[in-house]
């Protein structure tokens, strides 16, 4: 029984590490990238055009869900810190600038393939869905 | 929108190199809607967004149109391209990071002068064409043809991101808007602390701008700008230039811009100050001064109303130009603006007109 017990009490200790929870986004990225984890200042930087290059010298390619997406809204609130249209004017100043504004995939399925596919892409997903064949790089409350 | 300061005395070669210029432009859009039509070869299957331009490969297309209706008090009414730009932006390696800008500007549809000097038949420019070294995150070596970092407005002036339609003169009339040389910019990673950037041109401008486009043409500039970060969108930057002209006429800048929001307001304006040497004689003053003030209130999701006030002191103005402008803008999307505003010269020499403008644009 105590040994039933303590088994328990280890398996709620352990939870939090590398295992998602419900209504966690993760930050998923290529598996060519060479990088196995990434600050909330790290990420805001991808996004926000800040830093281009992965630490190989690739070329970061930051992919983003359709404006009106849950996830979005989500993964904006928490790491970006600004609203929808904000980061919209931005972004379009910032490539009239010459920096490219992240992509855009329109579901969780096309987001999990093209981060799949392409060297240097980094997105995010919810963690309800299983992060094949990429790597995850963050978990997002 | 840039108006017009001066009628073109060149324009049999203009139209010539127009020509040439046009079918230039024809042929990039061309070659463009080819390879956007030749999906197989796009960057894989990512949704087109309005103002993000379109992927392929390591490639971005992208460009903005301004339709623009001038009706000023006096003189040509006009409608037609304010601009039609293209842009090309690549990442290839840390080292190749191309960006080409091309534009056909000043192009009426309809104009009230029939032919002669002042009738709008367009002009291709080229406005930049550089390309990025990455040295490190924060780190960057420009070279080639760019726009010169003074104020805000020059380095995002496409007409879909600024505030009006009408330009104040101080945010282009008075130093290089172009150089062609090298520069190095510093951009902090966190975006914390002030961002730099160092430029020089040695000798003249690559594809030099056209007289009646910009009056003011220069063989040798150096400055620097600095900005100081107040949030994503929101800043101070000090800018300085020095700049010897094709007159011989030696100047050194100092501008301060800014941009701050709170809510639905925004406030930003610019002022510089200009201390001229050399070639002066023909000069109606030996320094120049300005500055504008504008603001903009979005009273629903997609309108807003805004305004600016600018005074300026121009080399060759005997009195000091005082305008106020003030207009209602529809956005019902990030990368599209329709505005509609009225300008009115109240007093000094007119740099700008009197009078009703629109435009139209679109971030594409």
């Amino acid at each position: 029984m105590f040994q039933l017990f303590r088994t328990l009490v280890l398996l709620v200790l352990l939870l939090p590490i590398g295992v998602a929870e419900a209504g966690e986004l993760l930050v998923i990225a290529n598996p060519s990238v060479d990088t196995d984890l990434l600050t909330a200042k790290q990420i805001a930087a991808i996004y926000l055009l800040r830093v281009t290059l992965w630490a190989d010298g690739t070329q970061i390619i930051p992919v983003n869900r359709e404006a009106a997406s849950d996830l979005r809204a989500q993964f904006t609130t928490a790491l970006l810190d600004h609203d929808n249209a904000g980061l919209a004017a931005y972004w379009n100043e910032m490539h009239f600038q010459g920096k490219l504004p992240p992509l855009v995939q329109e579901s969780e399925a096309a987001m999990l393939a093209f981060v799949q596919k392409v060297p240097g892409a980094i997105g995010y997903i919810s963690a309800a869905t299983p992060a094949v064949d990429v790597k995850v790089l963050a978990h997002v409350p | 929108m840039k108006l017009k300061s001066t009628p073109s005395d060149k324009s049999l070669i203009r139209a010539k190199s127009n020509e040439t210029a046009l079918s230039i432009l024809l042929s990039f859009i061309i070659v463009l809607a080819i390879t956007i039509l030749s999906g197989p070869f796009a960057f894989a299957d990512d949704s087109y967004q309005l103002g993000h331009g379109y992927n392929i490969g390591p490639f971005n297309f992208a460009g903005y149109s301004d339709i623009v209706v001038n009706i000023p008090d006096e003189g040509h009414k006009t409608v037609g391209f304010g601009d039609l730009s293209l842009f090309v932006t690549g990442h290839v390696t840390p080292i190749f990071n191309p960006f080409i800008e091309a534009e056909l500007t000043h192009f009426d549809f309809i104009s009230s002068e029939r032919s002669g000097p002042d009738r709008g038949n367009g002009s291709f420019i080229l406005e930049r064409l550089y390309d990025d070294v990455t040295l490190t995150d924060a780190v960057t070596f420009r070279f080639g043809k760019m726009l010169a970092p003074v104020g805000e407005w020059n380095q995002i002036h496409a007409a879909p991101l600024v505030l009006a339609a009408v330009r104040p003169a101080v945010t282009d009339q008075n130093f290089s808007e172009f150089l062609t040389g090298a520069s190095l910019l510093y951009g902090d990673p966190d975006g914390e602390t002030p961002g730099l950037q160092l430029y020089w041109q040695p000798a003249g401008e690559l594809f030099e701008q056209p007289s009646g486009i910009t009056p003011d043409q220069y063989q040798q500039v150096e400055g620097l700008h600095i900005t100081y970060p107040l949030s994503l969108r929101d800043q101070i930057g000090f800018s300085f230039q020095r700049a010897r002209d094709i007159h011989g006429i030696d100047q050194s800048l100092f501008g301060l811009d800014f941009q701050y929001r709170v809510q639905k307001l925004t406030l930003q304006g610019e002022g510089t100050y200009a201390d001229l040497s050399g070639h002066t004689a023909g000069l109606v003053r030996r320094t120049e001064l300005g500055g504008y003030l504008g603001a903009s209130y979005a009273f629903a999701e997609d309108w807003s109303v805004y305004g600016w006030h600018e005074e300026f002191a121009g080399r060759q103005i005997r009195a000091t130009s005082r305008d106020i402008l003030g207009g209602v803008a529809y956005r019902p999307d990030p990368a599209m603006v329709l505005k509609f505003e009225y300008l009115e010269n109240i007093g000094g020499t007119p740099v700008n007109p009197t009078g009703l403008f629109m435009s139209w644009s679109i971030l594409f």
